[in-house]
């Protein structure tokens, strides 16, 4: 929640910090990211809610940091509503323009937010109405979520090229209808290779194709328009870094979806026995179990799984899924063997010998493949370098501020709003 | 010459017996079919020791005796619905991991969806609002003749950021 | 109205709702089979395990069902609570043996030959109450749990309430703490011998 609502404070700034507008809107997602921060930290040590995420049960600890949430919030809160009614409006722009579309992409990243909250506080509600008792889960916030997301996937691509103050319908189709027609194909196509088609994985990965060719589009085409006899690299480079920056935490966003979207359709696993010199296949992967044997650890004994990978008839590599017997404790754990790849891992795990007495003979295996894992977090590591790359655009330094005459006028001007 | 034919036949057996021996590794599960229905229905159940996790995925005690259960009343011949009544019978609607649509969920599974509309809505008719409000206010004298200093400083000076 | 309060109103609300759940136990699941005849069974006694006991036998008296187990940690603070109840003799209390063997994390079922499961869960129940004192008028045992199941149990200690004809009046979970015994076991067991 924190992450959403801090995303559209994010976008709200670039607004309030170039044309003006927007800054009651920036302030108020600002006081709501904070407050949800300290939302999450009350619902995981109160004891309030029943998580996996939540690790203490305690409501004395929990009245403390609601009188602590309810005094920071409050007074934030009481604040701005003092005073926010004397904060100018700012310029004008029409119905359609990047100002209103930033606007648009605010209000689904906060739509969404607030869908997050609503389940996760309803079974609190229910509770306290003494409707019964219900808990929400991974069914409810997967069929809420990403239908909400979607129309703001879309956004991300149609953005960039809006103008400020005026955009106009129809330039913003010509200059994107061979991108959105490329990335239908791709989003359309994509699916086949990978086994049963799905619609919903094709509109998300025509989606993804889409934010990654309108932010190559809308590069070309502004390094284009301000080259002004240069070179082509040269006046890319010229770019400022927020916009670099921009771009690459738009194709984070799209490196993301590609890795939900394909994991969540075509990871496959099996559950066998296997016996030595038995192969299993999953994905195009083969393993083939050569056995298990004894080893000795530090603080534990194993017994190591020795397993071929193989794929198109070659031996990749060996993995080592092991069962380990902690000597501080009863219960044996498990370790996993990953082979992670660009484009998915595969894991094997150990289960229980099948017969017990006979730890050397059959096995109770589980092989696991889940295509482009690894891109949920290369999206998100690529989303934190764009935000970085932007963060440390010139324009954000102080210095370089203080400098020019146009901004201390500006600033006298906030002043006596 | 025999004895070197028998040692190829030999020779051949042994490989043959290997690949005979060394095959597609089996199912755990005794039966395919039974236990993918487990895992559909036992997927739509929540664990009621590990509050948030479905029955097909936990690996607590009580998950695995419900799921000894389920599986038996699947080989008895029992459809997904009669299953379903008996573990909501004993446990309450608790036990569906999907929150069910009644009364009391209304709210739940069409609130975000209230929500989309109605943020959308407000957004037009404030941005309508907002637009008319600006054109509708003039500026004062005051605020005229600072509007003149800051643009012949800006045509003195550089570009404006 | 200042349109900006809105968020600020929200919020109270939001925190009114907190403070209130800080009050309520999120795991504890209300029973279904609250108001409905208590499931038929018929279990070993734990005593002579030839004779068999059903819910059956109680009907016409009030009693109390106890879910427990001489693995489950919660229950030994539950137990003085029960023995003061057997003191009272204020209504027969029949304990249900749940899982004892296979409810034991340290014990490996497949090490356990077929045969001996029921004369293990003997030895070992008989054991932990002569240890810790018997407040049953009898235990019977639910070997593999489904008796279990039956009554939607999904943890130990749980206790049911049942009345004179048989029908499940309350149902606790968790251990019966002083507080709960008196304020709402005992009006609840006055009300129904009456």
């Amino acid at each position: 929640m924190p992450w959403l609502v801090g995303t559209a404070l994010v976008h709200s700034l670039a607004v309030t910090e170039k044309r003006g507008s927007f800054k009651n809107w920036t302030v108020l997602l600002a006081i709501s990211a904070f407050s949800l921060s300290l939302l999450g930290t009350f619902l995981v040590r109160s004891g309030v809610l029943t998580s996996v995420h939540a690790f203490a049960t305690d409501p004395r600890r929990g009245i403390f940091i609601l009188l602590f949430l309810g005094t920071v919030i409050g007074s934030s809160l009481a604040l701005f509503a003092w005073r926010a009614p004397r904060v100018g409006l700012g310029g004008r722009f029409g119905l359609l323009s990047r100002e209103s579309l930033l606007l648009t992409n605010n209000v689904l990243l906060v739509v969404a937010c607030a869908s997050v909250l609503l389940g996760t506080l309803y079974p609190l509600l229910v509770d306290a109405l003494g409707a019964g008792k219900l808990l929400v889960g991974p069914p409810y916030f997967d069929a809420v979520f990403v239908p909400l997301m979607l129309p703001a996937a879309f956004l991300i691509g149609v953005a960039p090229f809006a103008r400020w103050k005026h955009a106009s319908v129809g330039e913003l189709a010509r200059t994107l209808r061979w991108a959105f027609l490329a990335a239908a194909l791709v989003g359309i196509s994509t699916p086949f290779v990978y086994g049963q088609w799905k619609p919903l994985v094709a509109l998300s990965l025509l989606l993804a194709a889409w934010i990654v060719l309108s932010a190559l589009l809308n590069f070309l085409e502004r390094v284009q328009s301000t080259r002004a006899g240069q070179s082509f690299s040269a006046a890319a480079l010229r770019q400022p870094r927020s916009f670099f920056g921009m771009h690459l935490a738009h194709i984070g966003i799209a490196v993301f979806i590609v890795g939900v979207t394909m994991v969540g359709a075509y990871q496959a696993e099996k559950d066998v026995r296997m016996e030595v010199g038995d192969t299993v296949s999953v994905g195009n992967y083969t393993f083939r179990f050569n056995g298990v044997r004894p080893q000795q650890g530090p603080n534990y004994r194993a017994l190591l799984g020795d397993i071929d990978l193989i794929k198109d008839g070659r031996v990749l590599r060996k993995m080592f899924p092991e069962k380990r017997f902690y000597v501080a404790s009863a219960m044996p754990m498990t370790e996993a063997a990953i082979d992670s790849g660009l484009l998915g891992d595969v894991y094997v795990s150990l289960g229980e010998p099948i017969d017990k007495a006979r730890p050397d003979a059959a096995w109770a295996v589980r092989v696991y493949h889940k295509p482009f894992v690894d891109w949920i977090w290369g999206g998100c590591v690529l989303m934190a370098f764009g935000g970085l790359l932007a963060i440390s655009d010139r324009r954000y330094r102080i210095k370089a501020r203080a400098g020019s005459p146009a901004s201390s006028a500006a600033a006298s001007l906030v002043q006596n709003a | 010459m025999k004895r070197l034919l028998l040692i190829v036949l030999l020779a051949m057996a042994g490989t043959g017996w290997h690949s005979l021996h060394a095959g597609e590794a089996r199912p755990l599960a005794a039966d395919e079919a039974t236990e993918q229905r487990l895992i559909a229905i036992a997927s739509e159940l929540r664990c009621l020791v590990c509050q948030n996790e479905s029955l097909s995925g936990s690996n607590a005690e009580l998950a695995n005796d419900l799921r000894r259960e389920i599986r038996g009343l699947i080989r008895d011949g029992r459809s997904d619905a009669e299953i379903m009544e008996f573990m909501v019978s004993r446990y309450g609607d608790f036990v569906r991991y999907r929150p069910p649509l009644k009364g009391s969920t209304l709210l739940l599974w069409f609130g975000p969806g209230l929500l989309f509309v109605t943020g959308l809505t407000s957004l037009v008719i404030y941005l309508r609002r907002r637009d008319r409000a600006i054109r509708n206010t003039p500026l004062t004298a005051a605020e005229q003749q600072r509007a003149e200093a800051l643009l012949q400083d800006r045509d003195s000076g550089q570009r404006p950021s | 109205m200042n349109r900006f309060l809105w968020p600020l109103i929200g919020f109270i609300v939001l925190v009114v709702l907190l403070a209130v759940g800080l009050n309520l136990n999120p795991r504890d699941v209300p029973s279904p089979l609250v108001g409905k005849p208590a499931p038929n069974f018929s279990l070993s006694q734990l005593a002579a395990p030839e004779k068999k006991f059903s819910p059956q036998d109680m009907l016409g008296k009030v009693w109390l069902l106890n879910v427990w187990a001489s693995w489950c940690v919660s229950c030994r603070q539950e137990h003085p609570v029960l023995v003061e109840l057997a003191k009272k003799g204020t209504v027969p209390l029949v304990g249900l043996n749940y899982k004892e063997v296979r409810g034991d994390g340290g014990i490996d079922l497949d090490k356990v030959a077929p045969g001996s499961e029921q004369s293990m869960v003997i030895a070992r129940a008989s054991t932990w109450l002569r240890t810790h004192g018997n407040p049953y008028t009898l235990s019977v045992l639910d070997i593999d749990g489904r008796v279990g199941i039956n009554y939607g149990v999904y943890g130990v200690p749980e206790t049911y309430v049942i009345d004179k004809a048989g029908i499940i009046r309350m149902k606790h979970t968790g251990p019966i703490s002083p507080d709960v015994f008196s304020g709402k076991i005992l009006p609840l067991l006055a009300e129904l011998s009456r």
